[in-house]
């Protein structure tokens, strides 16, 4: 059905293939035939097992080896030189590069062994721990970035270097809107954290067309950019404003029937009903205390990743498809014994008590969550060693979990050696992360392609495999 | 050469031929000397591949090597597939099976064994290999029938040259545009003229990127009079300068996690704004932001120039092991941006092998990119006497002033002066650029000279465009010589930078290019849709000295551009995408236009020029005066779709979007500016002549009048003038230019 009256496939084609030249015919036909949001793609490729993600982003790098890839052999020889033989004639990478000493150091944490797999988990994560059987944790990531800057973008856009869509404006320009009311793509970061700066590009649609990036939720009263009438305008007479508009849209519309002017009457009631959606969703007060107490003391306060956890639920139970966390300051070249536990404290209740409450209600059947940095830390010290030791960026392999729907719940999934400094099996790369994550959503990440500049584009480039040993 | 020409011509006898095409392998491959009794092994190695080593090659490696795959991009199937080697480089060195890849493989001595998944051969068949390859390689024909060699692509033939693009204009006869669209058009004719009122408003908005000001409110305005006085208004640089910008990735700050503010680099946008308004010769325009250092050393204007070169990103923190690739990332930007910028070339792509549709062998592309080996970002300060000195070189500097009074502090990006300095490991350039395989720094494969694109290079002598600077100074010349050839219109790429510049400029009258892909002329562009049109106004941009503003004169002046945008469904069925220009189609303006001209329509417009920008979203001046952090992009900016300055952008696209609404209707400037409007109009009367003034001021025309009683009734409802005039400048007709 044509929602545009007066207005056939053809002449929109015709008004819309000016200026984006590079967009290819079937992409404006499907954009064309489903005004109502339904993605390029029109539907899934095959049946989904997941339709949301929520991706909380740990930045900076955390250590796998304080907190889920268990390596005592570094304990007992803590303080000798890391063998050659284990680095195989690798260069050493970052900022240690130039250190004539490289003595392993064991982590200071005790671990224990949780749920059916066996799983090994550091003191510091209690939470993550008891959620061990609903969980899937991949200790054999990997990656080629050894910064944190190409490393979070690597994540999140499948490159490197800063410019390609992100992520979750793939599954936007994809599979479009559940929710007519919300954007579908969103992204929430702790406030006020150090470390390394995150950049808009992260969650920038790069050549896709911007209506799919990411809308960043400010830890403000406006969680959006101006979804507050400005002052002196009250809720009353916006909405008279909005009718006069539509009005004269519509007298507009009658002289020249163009379906640019119906698109823009429709964002502005969309835009009309975000002031409503949007403090809707942000507002904490209709959440239960015990819910509220299950995300840990901090949830009280915005901008905290607690608050943002449950936020995150709240905005999955809205139907928005992809919610992005960022919590950074993971960044630990010295003083790791000190600042990981205060790191993990702030995390690890707010993240465990997120993938109960979605279990609770129902809605791990059809939501992924990922938890995971861009990088893991090097089994040697950085620097020389002492009670207050930091470890250097590592991308050979690290950790990160994944939990909800089509997920092997209770699994562990790869293995590093001895040292914690390579894989041995089942490496699984940031291409096939975002293959495997696509394929839980429907999607071939084959079969999503952008054609800009002369070729066709995708989340994993020309790489990406399906790992079917995190999938149920 | 001559090898490569026999082959083709199949003149001289089958031994000749085999020998100079030997010679021509070696000579572009290797530097190895032919051995002189090459011809005797060469027949005896021929005759030890027909008896047996051809059926032991069929044997063991042809499967995964030629047959059903090609592993490693390494095909045996034919000699010269063989002898291009795989994507590990060469496996077979003719003449010497000692230095043969293959033969330490297929021994064991080297990884991967071969044949992979396999037994080792036994010695007998490894030693008849060897032979053959000691005895130069030959093939009496190729191990599969009828195979071809792959077309070695590190080669660009005449056929290369032949793509519509890389041609030499064509001499085209016409009169006018209008001549060369009627010709094409297929029995159509061009629509009905526009009204004066709305063509004057078209004007303005392109020109300007300002609605018509009070004066205008007549129809009898001369439009030839008014594009020539558009034209040499100050407001023309400012907006056309933002269309350049967005080709030149331009930002302000390093980008990448610590995003580092460059406070000296709005010098370059300036540069384009003051070339743009003084109608700066096109070709002049593109030498001086390639090398204005090296034609005006002493000229502010030429050093701003430079920071087209170094606008893109750079990461601030470099760890010893990403000093030489981050090194070739900057180099990459630099060229990337020029080639696609300038040329519409998608030539990095050539970074880690040759081009796969266009005639760009990563050869070429390394002999450019060798143009950049000691250019770097640099901040000087420019003394009142011309003298330049290198100034603060810390990457975070702050507004710290020059130590001598009336000195400028630029960043410029070019050679002799001290760079700025990234948290880094190493140092800021390399002395030598090399040509790497598969991009990979850690696989050099010889030191690149300095070459142009062989397919936009007239045989004849190299030397012709370089540039050798005067004793004493501070450059290199690489980068004159660079551009010299990018400007040769006879023997170089000027044909090409004509084309592509004439297309932007249709492109931002129309909405839309002759060619639709503005950065891609190559073969997976969209193909031009009025070649002869394209090639007939490159022609006249030359002609008329390079200068932009009559080349505006002309398109503004045509039938073309004046034709109504009213609808026509004939001929949006009979052509879809306006490939023939038979009517106008409307587009959206962009953000910094729409911005404008809210702030103009409210009266409020600060005209003031040049200097550092700003992120206050309060503002007044004109919107290319932001300051472009690429961390902390403009809100209202990016709704409307200006782009992440991090590639070039040869066009943006369009989108309506909530966000849009959102600004429109509750940020603080947009309500400020409508009060400021309702001021304007309030003095105008009664209400039928404020909403009048108001339609007058928005939209160059008088209300309609169901418009006219839809506001009537606002206002009488008790709405304040206000509110209407928000609700007016949300109308998608503010946004639009028809």
């Amino acid at each position: 059905m044509n929602t545009f009256p007066m207005f056939d496939r053809r002449s929109f084609l015709n008004r819309f293939g000016l200026g984006l030249g590079g967009i290819a015919l079937n992409e404006m036909l499907a954009k064309a035939s489903s005004p109502a949001d339904h993605g390029v793609l029109g539907g899934t490729h095959f049946a989904p097992k997941a339709k949301r993600i929520i991706y909380l982003f740990m930045s900076g790098g955390p250590s796998h080896l304080d907190l889920f890839d268990y390596k005592p052999l570094l304990n007992q020889r803590n303080g000798e030189q890391l063998p050659d033989s284990v680095r195989g004639g690798q260069r050493l990478t970052g900022m240690s590069g130039n250190q004539s000493s490289i003595p392993m150091v064991g982590s200071p944490f005790k671990f224990t062994q949780h749920g059916h797999a066996g799983g090994w988990f550091s003191e510091l994560l209690p939470h993550t721990a008891s959620i061990a059987d609903d969980i899937c944790v991949a200790r054999s990531m990997f990656t080629e970035s050894i910064n944190h800057g190409p490393g979070v973008t690597f994540f999140q856009t499948g490159s490197q270097i800063a410019g390609r869509p992100s992520f979750g404006s793939w599954l936007s320009y994809g599979l479009g809107a559940e929710n007519a009311n919300l954007p579908s793509f969103t992204v929430l970061i702790t406030k006020g954290k150090g470390g390394q700066p995150l950049g808009s590009h992260l969650w920038g649609s790069g050549f896709l067309p911007t209506k799919h990036q990411g809308v960043l939720f400010r830890a403000a009263k406006d969680p959006v950019l101006y979804l507050g009438n400005p002052a002196g305008v009250s809720a009353d007479s916006r909405r008279l404003m909005l009718d006069r508009l539509k009005e004269l849209h519509e007298h507009q519309f009658a002289g020249t029937p163009d379906a640019e002017i119906q698109n823009r009457i429709d964002h502005y009631e969309m835009a009309f009903r975000m002031q409503t959606s949007i403090p809707e969703v942000t507002d904490l007060s209709d959440e239960p205390q015990h819910v509220l107490d299950s995300y840990g003391p901090d949830v009280k306060t915005p901008g905290t990743f607690a608050a943002n956890c449950l936020q995150a639920r709240r905005l999955a139970e809205k139907g928005v498809r992809f919610i992005q966390l960022y919590h950074q300051d993971w960044d630990h070249h010295g003083g790791l014994p000190g600042a990981l536990p205060k790191l993990c404290k702030e995390t690890d209740q707010p993240a465990a008590a997120l993938v109960k409450d979605l279990k609770q209600r129902g809605m791990l059947d059809d939501t992924l969550v990922v938890w995971g940095g861009e990088f893991g830390r090097t089994a040697y010290c950085q620097g020389k060693i002492s009670t207050n030791f930091g470890r250097d960026h590592h991308p050979r392999c690290f950790s990160a979990w994944f939990a909800g729907s089509g997920i092997k719940a209770g699994s562990v999934y790869g293995e590093t050696d001895d040292f914690g400094y390579n894989t041995v099996k089942d490496g699984l790369h940031i291409h096939d992360f975002h293959a495997t994550l696509m394929h839980l959503l429907g999607i071939d990440h084959e079969r999503l392609t952008y054609k800009f500049q002369g070729r066709r584009y995708r989340l994993t480039d020309v790489h990406g495999k399906l790992v079917k040993g995190i999938i149920a | 050469m001559i090898g490569h020409n026999n082959d083709r011509k199949g003149h001289a006898g089958p031994t000749l031929v085999f020998v100079m095409r030997l010679l021509f392998l070696f000579l572009t491959t290797s530097s190895l000397a032919l051995p002189p009794d090459h011809a005797q092994r060469m027949a005896r190695g021929l005759k030890l591949f027909d008896s047996e080593v051809a059926a032991l090659l069929k044997e063991n490696c042809l499967k995964c090597h030629g047959g059903e795959k090609v592993k490693s991009d390494f095909d045996m199937a034919t000699r010269e597939d063989l002898l291009r080697g795989g994507s590990h480089g060469s496996v077979v060195v003719p003449f010497d099976s000692k230095s043969s890849s293959l033969v330490a493989q297929i021994n064991h001595a080297k990884e991967p064994h071969m044949p992979d998944s396999s037994p080792k051969l036994p010695e007998a068949v490894i030693s008849k290999i060897a032979a053959w390859i000691d005895d130069g390689t030959p093939y009496s024909a190729p191990l599969i029938a009828g195979k071809k060699p792959k077309k070695d692509s590190s080669v660009v033939t005449e056929e290369d040259r032949q793509w519509w693009a890389f041609r030499p204009l064509k001499k085209v006869q016409a009169k006018s545009i209008d001549e060369l669209l009627l010709k094409n058009a297929k029995g159509m004719s061009f629509a009905p003229k526009a009204e004066n009122e709305v063509l004057v408003r078209r004007l303005h908005l392109d020109l300007t990127g300002l609605p018509p000001d009070q004066t205008d409110q007549t129809d009898q305005t001369d439009l030839s009079d008014l594009t020539d006085r558009l034209l040499t208004s100050p407001a023309y640089g400012e907006r056309w300068a933002r269309h350049w910008l967005d080709v030149a990735r331009y930002a302000e700050s390093t980008g990448f996690e610590q995003d580092y503010d460059r406070p000296f680099a709005f010098h370059y946008r300036d540069f384009v704004i003051k070339a743009l308004n003084s109608d700066m010769p096109y070709d002049q325009f593109v030498k001086w932001q390639l090398a204005g250092d090296e034609y005006e050393p002493q000229n502010p204007l030429a050093l701003a120039a430079t920071g087209f070169l170094g606008a893109g990103v750079f990461p601030s923190q470099i760890t010893a092991n990403e000093v030489e690739s981050s090194r070739y990332d900057a180099m990459d930007d630099m060229l990337g941006t020029t080639a696609s910028g300038m040329l519409g070339l998608t030539l990095s792509c050539a970074r880690c092998h040759d081009h796969k549709f266009d005639p760009l062998p990563t050869r070429d592309y390394y002999a450019m990119l060798s143009t950049f080996t000691t250019t770097t970002r640099m901040n000087v300060d420019v003394h009142p006497d011309g003298k330049v000195t290198s100034a603060v070189t810390t990457m975070n500097a702050k507004k710290n002033t020059p130590a001598v009074q009336g000195a400028t502090r630029m960043m410029i990006c070019a050679e002799g002066y001290d760079p700025i300095v990234m948290h880094t490991q190493g140092g800021p350039f390399f002395d030598k650029t090399y040509v790497l395989k598969r991009g990979n720094p850690l696989m050099k494969d010889g030191e690149a000279t300095q070459g142009f694109l062989q397919v936009l290079s007239k045989p004849g002598d190299a030397k012709r465009w370089q540039w050798q600077p005067p004793a004493g100074s501070k450059s290199t010349g690489k980068r004159r010589s660079l551009s010299n050839w990018i400007t040769d219109v006879d023997g170089g790429a000027g044909a090409l930078l004509a084309r592509v510049i004439v297309n932007r400029l249709w492109q931002h009258h129309f909405g839309t290019g002759l060619v639709p892909t503005p950065n891609d002329f190559g073969k997976t562009g969209t193909p031009c849709t009025q070649p002869e049109l394209l090639d007939w106004l490159a022609a006249k941009l030359i002609e008329n000295g390079w200068k932009l503003k009559p080349m505006h004169k002309l398109i503004l002046s045509s039938r073309a551009w004046q034709q109504s945008s009213d609808r026509d469904a004939k001929k949006e069925a009979a052509d879809p995408a306006n490939g023939l220009f038979m009517r106008f189609v409307p587009y959206r303006l962009e953000a910094e236009a729409i911005r404008d001209s809210m702030l103009a329509v409210s009266g409020v417009l600060d005209p003031t020029m040049h200097g550092p920008g700003t992120r206050d979203e309060n503002s007044k001046r004109r919107s290319i005066y932001f300051n472009i952090k690429r961390s902390q992009l403009i809100g209202s900016m990016v709704a409307f779709d200006q782009p992440e300055p991090l590639v070039s952008q040869g066009a943006r696209p369009t989108t309506t979007v909530a966000p849009q609404a959102l600004i429109l209707m509750n940020s603080p400037q947009a309500r400020q500016w409508a009060e400021g409007l309702a001021k304007r109009v309030s003095g105008a009367g009664d209400a039928a002549k404020q909403i009048a003034m108001t339609y007058r001021l928005c939209f160059h025309r008088e209300p309609k009048p169901a418009e006219l009683a839809t506001g009537l009734d606002f206002l009488k409802n008790g709405a304040s003038l206000a509110d209407y005039c928000q609700v007016v400048m949300s109308l998608n007709e503010f946004v639009y230019v028809n």
